[in-house]
């Protein structure tokens, strides 16, 4: 039976960062169903009363008071929960946040500032990023490196100077991570879980990690290493040793590992090591076959396979109802992407359904663009030809706009395949300005299903509803602009397939 | 930092007197001094330590509350600003109810810190821009609500926009503050095509936001300093004046003292530095900027107030245009009667 603990700390002020803080702290502790913590003004009783975690201690607190209101499944859990949150309540410097402003210059400060630190992220030029990982690899401290252009002998010297010092390198180039329910770089807000994930790639993933999570699963850990750790010259150094923590990790239950095919001899190292495991294993190397998997692991040949395989259940990819593309357009796919994996595995489904495609980052089994008529066409925007000197999709979605108005105007092209990918870092309202996009180029909404003009408009939203930019929210600005939401980008990718004729489900 | 004559500076930027065991231990000259904090320095008083955060702490004297902090946390009507060197106050050892003296020439906390007035210079909000028309606020206040609405967090009021309609995923906060929230505009609209004389009206539009929501400050009491600062440069003074007079009317005990004294403040026209270029920003017609002004106060605290500016402003725009007609046929009346 529920119990309700309110505890009331007289004249106490905090930071509103750390009240906030420590409010989400205490409401993801075992067994809490509801929590807050408020000064005890009138108003903030109400909003305890409504929330239903007012008890009469609460409820004799005065306005300068801080109210600690929860709401748990037993007395025990609430007890626990209650001792933590006072413990947080106490300890509000040991744990607060630095502002921008007083961010330290050297990676010495940050860890005067900050002596339990044992991760630092690492966004500098490609000329200094080495430098700046090896001063923190010799401050002890594990790294994640998020700029690019490094050359892989760098790379791969780094990271065995880093596994001589057992810490690890995630990256270069290395865009997504959530360590420790922390999301860092590009990542989401998806509930802590059972599920562990190795990637090389940063939308995969963000993509299996949001799909788990709207599943109402979680994740323990995800470790990206850099697109370039299965490279035979790197040698999987980070991707072993982060099979090695995930082994260590009691809470993490299942791996999921998710690359671009490895180098043979890469992925015989890989999968050798996975078999020493006592965990079972999701391995998604996006268009490799013939993988000679151990018993403990299955294949999986998307994104959303794998996120399914690693759940141990089917996703929800129930569809839109979905139109055929009109007899006037013509019959090919065009898809622009922000995610490069998302890119990928479109391109994979296309070919495993017997489809030509091509794109500017060929996946195994499609073509490069020849500029001729290629058929099928998948482009992937944050290729380095994009984004030399501006910004990443993801970042700033106006880097589609001019490919977007192209396939529009195209009669040859009857669907067109988005990816629109949230979570921190990314655009505040991507949907927003797809939405904008699309309205001043005058598609009607209403009339996008049966208009007789202008391609279908199929698009994944990779997210999740506690991110920045909340996925419902943005799912419905695309919906009212007449764009088709899938379930996921693998079902994205179907759904135009099943919409030109060329298959059914 | 400055060094006085017998002061060392140690590893990290503090000043740390080795003369005399009777001198404090740490001399911090204060650079700038809010209006309301300054005036309330020179009639000098005895406080004390309320709150310690890492860049600020809050000394309280009765019911004014003046915050001492560093250049990072920006100027304020009741904010003095001291040099810190980059160190943590929290690391300091103040504590909440160390006793505080205030006089003219500086301030002493117990017998560790003095904050001397010497170098001090006053702070003032600076001027209003000039306003853009009606329409381009509108498409500003626009702007910023669908910025707002993707970027706020979940706590506070910043994604008010987004919950027009009561549905699943609404916060408790999100349930009481929408009919609120509409109260208050209700009462605004009212005020500003003076079809209510705010000296006989209810309070309660207005009172039922005092203390309303998480943080140091309430999401309620960051709200209406927003919707104060936007009237007031929008130069509705009516309104202004109005909304100015019905917090100070509002029974005490509604929020927390530090708050309050904020709120008063705001209500007599003083707002801190962020809010200033906030708003500033809004009224030029910068969404964006007005967005990076507040995103780093508090937790909510700044999406609140852009919240109570973008709502305020709303309700102003469209009073404006709705009586833009009718003064346009008034001066035309008056053009021809001259003839």
């Amino acid at each position: 039976m529920s119990v309700i603990l309110n505890e009331v700390r007289r004249s106490t002020y905090l930071d509103s960062i750390v009240l906030m803080r420590i409010s989400r702290q205490v409401a993801t502790l075992p067994g809490v169903e509801e929590a807050g913590l408020v000064i005890g003004t009138p108003a903030n009783k109400d909003i305890l009363r409504e929330a239903g975690i007012l008890g009469p201690d609460g409820d004799k607190a005065e306005p300068g008071d801080l109210i600690l209101a929860l709401r748990a499944e037993d007395s025990a859990a609430g007890e626990a929960a209650l001792a933590e949150a006072k413990r947080l309540i106490d300890q509000p410097a040991a744990s607060g946040t630095t502002s921008p402003v007083d961010a330290p210059r050297t990676l010495r400060a940050a860890i005067r500032d900050m002596p339990d630190a044992n991760l630092a992220l690492i966004s500098v030029p490609g000329h200094f990023a080495i430098d700046e990982a090896r001063k923190a690899l010799r401050l002890g401290l594990n790294v994640m490196i998020f700029s690019d252009n490094v050359p892989i002998a760098d790379e791969a010297a780094l990271k065995r100077e880093a596994r001589d010092l057992g810490l690890l390198v995630m990256g270069p180039d290395c865009g997504t991570a959530i360590i420790g329910g922390v999301p860092l770089a590009f990542a989401n807000v998806v509930p802590r879980g059972d599920v562990g994930i190795i990637g090389a790639s940063g939308t995969g993933i963000q993509e299996v990690s949001c799909l788990i999570a709207r599943a109402g699963r979680g994740i323990s850990h995800a470790i990206g290493t850099g697109g370039r750790d299965l490279n035979a010259q790197v040698g999987a150094i980070t991707t072993l040793m982060a099979i090695d923590a995930l082994d260590a990790d009691a809470a993490t239950r299942h791996v999921v590992l998710v690359s671009k095919p490895p180098a043979h001899s890469v992925a015989t190292l890989v999968l050798d090591r996975v078999a020493q495991s006592p965990k079972p294993f999701t391995v998604c190397f996006l268009g490799a076959r013939d993988l000679a998997l151990p018993p403990n692991a299955r294949a999986a040949a998307t994104l959303e396979a794998a996120a399914e395989l690693a759940m141990g259940a089917t996703s929800a990819t129930a569809q839109a109802k979905l139109p055929l593309v009109h007899a006037d357009r013509g019959k090919l796919v065009r898809g622009l992407f922000a995610g490069g994996t998302l890119c990928a595995e479109a391109q994979i489904i296309f070919t495993q359904a017997g489809l030509n495609v091509a794109s500017n980052v060929p996946a195994p089994g499609a073509s490069p663009v020849t500029g001729a008529k290629d058929g099928h066409l998948m482009i992937d925007l944050g290729a380095d030809e994009f984004t030399r000197g501006r910004p990443h999709p993801m970042i700033e979605p106006a880097v589609r706009d001019h490919a977007l108005a192209e396939a529009l105007a195209d009669p040859e092209v009857g669907v067109i395949l988005l990816d629109v990918v949230l979570g921190h870092g990314a655009h505040p309202d991507p949907a927003g300005h797809l939405a904008a996009v699309l309205a001043a180029g005058a598609l009607v909404p209403e009339a996008l299903a049966e208009r007789d003009s202008g391609p279908l408009i199929l698009a994944c939203v990779t997210g999740t509803d506690s991110d920045p930019q909340p996925r419902a929210a943005q799912v419905r600005k695309l919906t009212e602009a007449g764009v088709i939401v899938a379930e996921s980008n693998a079902d994205a990718a179907r759904m135009a397939i099943m919409a030109i004729g060329a298959s059914n489900r | 930092m400055t060094l006085d004559t017998n002061v060392m500076q140690s590893r990290d930027g503090w000043n740390i007197r080795t003369a005399s065991h009777a001198d404090p231990d740490v001399v911090a000259p204060i650079l700038r001094a809010g209006i309301l904090a300054r005036e309330f320095c020179r009639g000098g008083a005895h406080a004390e330590v309320a709150a310690v955060f890492e860049r600020s702490l809050y000394l309280r004297s009765a019911d004014i509350f003046v915050c001492l902090g560093a250049p990072a946390v920006g100027n304020g009507p009741l904010t003095l600003i001291a040099n810190f060197g980059g160190s943590n106050l929290s690391d300091l050892g103040f504590r909440p109810g160390r006793p505080a003296f205030i006089c003219d020439r500086y301030i002493a906390i117990g017998d560790k810190a003095r904050f001397p007035f010497d170098r001090c210079e006053l702070w003032r909000r600076p001027r209003w821009p000039r306003a853009q028309s009606s329409l381009q606020l509108t498409e500003v206040a626009r702007a910023i609500a669908r910025l707002t609405a993707a970027e706020a967090p979940e706590e506070g009021l910043g994604r008010l926009s987004c919950w027009h309609e009561r549905g699943a995923g609404e916060t408790p906060l999100m349930r009481l503050a929408r009919p609120r929230v509409a109260r208050f505009q209700s009462w605004m609209n009212d005020v500003l095509e003076a079809q209510r004389d705010p000296t006989t009206a209810s309070l309660e539009p207005v009172v039922g936001l005092i203390g309303l929501g998480p943080g140091l400050t309430p999401s309620g009491d960051d709200f209406l300093a927003g919707a104060l600062a936007i009237l007031d440069a929008l130069a509705e003074r009516q309104a202004h004046a109005a909304l100015a007079r019905t917090i100070a009317a509002a029974p005490r005990g509604l929020t927390s003292p530090l708050s309050d004294c904020l709120l008063r403040a705001a209500a007599a026209g003083h707002v801190g530095e962020t809010l200033c270029r906030a708003i500033s920003a809004v009224i030029s017609g910068a969404a964006e900027t007005a967005v990076a002004a507040i995103r780093h106060v508090g937790h909510s605290s700044g999406w609140d107030m852009l919240t109570g500016v973008t709502t305020t402003l709303a309700v102003v725009v469209n009073a404006r245009l709705r009586t833009a007609p009718a003064k346009i046929l008034c001066r035309a009346r008056q053009t021809q009667s001259k003839y």
